[in-house]
């Protein structure tokens, strides 16, 4: 894709360039990981400590006891890893033709929504990604599986002109 | 200023009947079960049909249609009043239901549809018929298409199908699916011993149903064999059942489409069909999203196949008739061509250069299959002891000569205009997406795709609710799968889409 000749007031997020999610989705993510590992490692405790005074097996609790700081163990160690390996394999690129995903550690998947396909777009920002200033881009389209293809780990300021880019008005390109 | 209409003086009882007909099937059940047991309280909570009935008829009694210059405005409700104002323009489809009562009443029930939902706009139940010819010409008179097969009479337009009764019978006895549904049930109340009594009448002596299923799960357990007495009596039962299922599905069939005639008025595919329920319906040919053409085993052996379309917008008026079903229940394989020459001009698969999948994913699909293959010989260990080794020589025989084949069917091709898919041996299916109704392309890569260099590539259409109609092509070289991704997203951001 050439570039525009008019430069628009910043420059264009139409640039075709792969780039990666903005760095700081990392402890964004492993944020959201340990504020899950805690609900889940304090229901087990909860759950452990109801076995322990009702349960008439012996073997029920002391599992549970022995499997509690494991998993919370495991749960903090992927809470942790995760989001930095997941970090290195989700890119997108927008190019005057649409928008291109790639994500995937293990199931690795391309997905390619073309700009007129694009039916409308939310961005979207949750209480975490506000304090990192995140946001989250919703792109609907009228397919079924394609529904909404979703780009978390953006700057909520790049979101938005990477919407404004997408939806059809701004430079309706010949078809 | 046009008037405000009211439905036919006869609506009420459609209204109220069909509430009614919701009641039948669990109605019957608890006055047979209330009649055995003696438990009347059951009885009561039909009384619930009551309100919805009641319900039904406010609904009937309080709606109110209007045809405005532009726009059909339709009020209903006494206490919380609805109006609903439906543009003219947006309407897509007219559909019109006549069945047996309604033909004896002079009346129709006509659905408005509109793309935007899955339900009907508006549902005027009922009509009378001239009513109704005032509202389609009311609804068209805008159109600037010259013709629209709603809009058109009877014998308008070029007739691209019909099926005669040999082909509505035939259709029916490929299609034969409820008797999965029968012989399922049957082998319920089989084993529940509901036919205890019939065989006692019949025969005379203890000689149950269960009896039967008992000694066949004895002689394959090892102990002994049936007497052939029993064998005969089991093979034949099962063997009338599905005679007698065969015929009722060819019935149904013949009754269902009879009459069937799939004509072209304008841009639109209308079809027509029904003996006691006529059903019209009509879809444009701008808004066929995928049309799949499907050759199970019984298709080919009587060289036909049936062909289905997916639309987006707006559900098929009628649960009959609804997207699932094919719009071509059975089609000679010798007019095909010819057919889809009709249905989608504007693609040429006569001339496409079909591509084929690697030849390297045999060993893949065979693994696999082999997977399936340990997993069902491994439920059978217990009762079948060493002969299990030879069902899995037999399951991986199978495993190998569906791999070959599989692989083999696979392909696709590029024309002009649309992505061709083809695939599968023994139930066959041709796809064809056009790049203007292409939402999303994507490519995948499993953890085994990327071990042997491949990747699938998936393309997402509007409406695709059935995935084995979609396009959604495995075993591509990593390569030939970029390559074929990005052409197809280039193709797809070229075209602007139009429902």
């Amino acid at each position: 894709m050439e570039p525009s000749a008019d430069p628009p007031v910043a420059e264009s997020v139409a640039d075709g360039v792969t780039r990666p999610l903005d760095p700081r989705v990392i402890p964004l993510d492993r944020l959201a990981g340990y504020i899950l590992t805690a609900s889940l490692s304090a229901i087990l405790a909860l759950a452990t400590l109801v076995t322990w005074i009702a349960a008439d097996s012996w073997w029920v609790p002391t599992a549970l006891t022995v499997a509690w700081p494991l998993l919370t163990a495991g749960l903090l160690w992927l809470s942790y890893a995760w989001p930095g390996i997941d970090y290195r394999y989700h890119t997108y690129c927008v190019d005057e033709r649409g928008i291109e995903i790639r994500h995937g550690v293990f199931w690795r998947s391309v997905e390619n929504v073309p700009r007129s396909r694009v039916q409308h777009i939310d961005v979207s920002q949750g209480p975490l990604e506000r304090r990192f200033g995140l946001g989250k881009l919703s792109i609907y389209t009228a397919g079924t599986e394609y529904a909404l293809v979703a780009l978390r780990g953006l700057t909520h300021e790049r979101a938005l002109r990477i919407r404004d880019h997408l939806l059809p008005g701004e430079s309706q390109d010949a078809v | 200023m046009p008037s405000d209409q009211r439905l036919h003086p006869s609506s009420f009882v459609f209204a109220v009947a069909g509430h009614l007909k919701n009641f039948l099937v669990p109605g019957l059940v608890v006055l047979f079960t209330a009649g055995v047991s003696g438990a009347d309280w059951q009885v009561w909570t039909m009384a619930g049909i009551i309100p919805l009935a009641g319900f039904g008829l406010i609904r009937s009694l309080s709606y109110r249609y209007r045809l405005d210059d532009s726009e059909l405005v339709v009020r209903t409700g006494f206490v919380f009043r609805n109006e609903r104002h439906i543009p003219y323009a947006r309407i897509q489809n007219v559909e019109v239901i006549q069945n047996v009562f309604h033909r004896l009443l002079g009346v129709v029930e006509v659905k408005i549809e509109t793309g935007a939902t899955n339900e009907d706009e508006a549902r005027l139940q009922v009509v009378s018929v001239r009513a109704h010819q005032e509202i389609r010409d009311r609804v068209f008179a805008h159109r600037t298409e010259p013709l629209r097969a709603e809009a058109a009479a009877p014998g308008d337009g070029t007739i691209i199908l019909t099926l005669p009764a040999r082909e509505l019978l035939l259709s029916g006895l490929i299609a034969n699916r409820s008797a999965v549904v029968i012989a399922a049930a049957f082998g319920v109340v089989w084993e529940l011993g509901l036919f205890d009594f019939f065989f006692t009448w019949t025969f005379g002596d203890k000689l149950t149903g269960r009896d039967i299923a008992a000694q066949v799960a004895r002689a394959i357990a090892g102990r002994g064999l049936p007497s052939p007495w029993y064998l005969s009596l089991a093979a034949g039962t099962m063997l009338a059942l599905f005679a007698g299922v065969t015929v009722i599905s060819m019935v149904w069939a013949y009754v269902r489409l009879y009459g069937f005639t799939l004509r072209r008025v304008g841009d639109d595919l209308l079809a027509e069909f029904g003996l006691f329920t006529r059903i019209a319906t009509t879809i444009p040919l701008r808004r066929i999203q995928t049309l799949t053409v499907f050759e199970g085993p019984l298709y080919r052996f009587f060289a036909r196949a049936s062909v289905k379309v997916e639309t987006a917008g707006g559900e098929a008026a009628d649960e009959r008739v609804s997207r699932r079903e094919p719009l071509v229940p059975i089609i000679g394989r010798i007019h095909l061509q010819q057919f889809l020459q009709q249905v989608l001009p504007d693609i040429d698969a006569t001339r496409a250069e079909w591509r084929p999948a690697e030849t390297r994913a045999v060993r893949r699909e065979f693994r696999q299959t082999t997977v399936i293959a340990i997993v069902v010989t491994s439920f059978f260990v217990v009762m079948l002891k060493f002969w299990s080794l030879l069902l899995l020589m037999l399951l991986l025989f199978l495993a190998r000569v569906h791999a070959r084949r599989y692989v083999a069917s696979l392909g696709w091709a590029l024309v002009d205009n649309a992505v061709l898919f083809r695939r599968g041996w023994m139930w066959r299916r041709f796809t064809a997406a056009r790049f203007s109704k292409m939402q999303a392309v994507a490519l995948h890569q499993s953890p085994f795709d990327r071990r042997y260099g491949m990747a699938r590539v998936q393309v997402d259409t509007a409406g695709a609710n059935d995935g084995s109609d979609a396009v959604y092509i495995p075993y591509l070289s990593s390569a030939t799968a970029r390559a074929l991704h990005d052409r197809l997203a280039a193709e797809a951001s070229r075209t602007s889409f139009e429902w």
